[in-house]
């Protein structure tokens, strides 16, 4: 279980101080977190929990969110943060945990463009980031955002049949690791990096960070899922960080969707 | 081509004409239209098959239905209509439902106010609604579900008055 009191502690210097809000079960940390933002809940409004009924991933997908067993948490953004810059936040986020992992139990995790959490092909984290945009002519702002993020902690066995197969921190690291003290690190690298979008020269930084904790987006032969289907090799990204892939019909910018080995 | 789907392209022509827009690429399932006006009053038209056989297409005989009037069973916009577009902020993924499988934010013939959610562009992942910038009644839904959009995109046609 977690330590309320505690957290509220460890996070009352961030930008998250007196805003998390915790329950045992929900459906959707970020259904929750969404209700909450059209609702005008703050910058920096958490909401996490320790199991979810209804756990989301991108389009139909579920995250299966068992009881104590992993992190389901969602952060809601209120950043003045000009709109081309919005497909930089997901990267960020996958950067942001990544070090949080990182920290918390020395493993080095693998971004799978765009921002899937891999532990030696397996995976053991994933985020869904959705937002809403002011749609003012030329001068688009974004309205809010929501990152989501699920991380397999505790889990010692999956079901079969998953999309990718799955693992979790303990499994990976061989010892327990805490699920306080990594939402604690987790939400901190969000904070930072998060801010650091703002300041165009951090932003531009994004693609080449995630190139660097990524083996999937250079020199890799990929499928592609969803509206740019193709196969090929990856050849890095470009300033919005969307991905260069170099198949039969020439070089295909891949602006979402998954990919797979090929 | 079926004659309703003229009779649509006869319709987009009108209102590309009178929005001066130079250029205009769809891409549905089984057709793609490439319109480009070279003058202002005589469109260029060509029609790319992607998946259709070649020989289905009569491509002279479209491209001259579309320059004919339109039939009176057709309205078309009127000069004194006050027609707005809704465009793309953001390079993405067009979605015009919340998730696979419900029903779309709005539909031609809907009202819509200021600042609610008319659909979802979706780039790296991030599922992206953006917001009506009118109010008025949804004339036209321009891109289809799945579609990549570009910055500055015409997604809807709204008349506000």
């Amino acid at each position: 279980m977690y330590d309320l009191p505690a957290l509220d502690a460890s996070l009352a210097a961030s930008i998250y101080a007196g805003k998390l809000h915790y329950a045992p079960v929900t459906g959707s940390t970020n259904t929750d977190a969404l209700a909450a933002a059209r609702s005008g809940a703050p910058h920096g409004s958490v909401y996490f929990a320790d199991e979810q009924t209804a756990g989301r991933g991108r389009g139909d997908h579920a995250w299966l969110s068992v009881a104590a067993q992993g992190i389901y948490v969602s952060v809601l953004f209120r950043l003045a943060l000009p709109v081309e810059r919005l497909p930089l936040l997901p990267l960020a986020a996958g950067l942001a945990a990544a070090e949080a992992i990182r920290a918390v139990s020395g493993l080095a995790v693998d971004l799978r463009w765009p921002n899937d959490l891999l532990l030696d092909e397996r995976k053991t984290g994933g985020i869904l980031a959705e937002a809403q945009t002011e749609n003012t002519p030329g001068a688009a702002t974004l309205s809010y955002a929501v990152i989501g993020i699920g991380i397999n902690v505790h889990q010692s066995r999956f079901q079969p049949g998953l999309a990718t197969p799955a693992t979790s921190l303990d499994l990976e690291s061989g010892r327990y690791i805490s699920r306080q003290e990594l939402l604690v690190a987790l939400l901190e690298s969000l904070e930072r990096e998060a801010l650091a979008l703002l300041d165009s020269a951090g932003a531009a930084t994004i693609p080449s960070r995630v190139e660097q904790a990524s083996t999937w987006v250079r020199g890799r032969r990929v499928e592609v899922h969803g509206p740019q289907a193709c196969v090929g090799m990856t050849e890095g990204l470009d300033g919005n960080g969307f991905l260069l892939v170099r198949g039969e019909n020439g070089l295909v910018r891949v602006q979402t969707g998954g990919i797979r080995s090929a | 081509m079926k004659q309703e789907d003229i009779q649509d392209l006869q319709q987009l022509i009108e209102f590309l004409k009178e929005h001066g827009v130079a250029e205009f690429d769809l891409e549905r399932e089984d057709v793609k239209v490439r319109l480009k006006f070279v003058q202002p009053v005589a469109p260029m038209v060509a029609f790319t098959p992607s998946i259709a056989p070649v020989a289905a297409l009569p491509p002279v005989s479209a491209a001259a239905s579309v320059t004919s009037p339109a039939p009176a069973a057709v309205p078309a916009p009127s000069a004194e209509e006050n027609l707005h577009i809704i465009k793309s902020p953001i390079v993405g993924t067009f979605y015009g439902s919340p998730s696979p499988g419900a029903g779309m934010f709005v539909s031609p013939g809907e009202r819509v106010e200021k600042g609610q959610v008319v659909c979802i562009v979706e780039a790296m992942k991030l599922m992206n609604e953006i917001e009506s910038d009118a109010a008025g009644e949804i004339v036209k839904m321009l891109v289809t579900n799945g579609q990549a959009v570009e910055y500055g995109q015409p997604l809807f046609s709204v008349r506000t008055a």
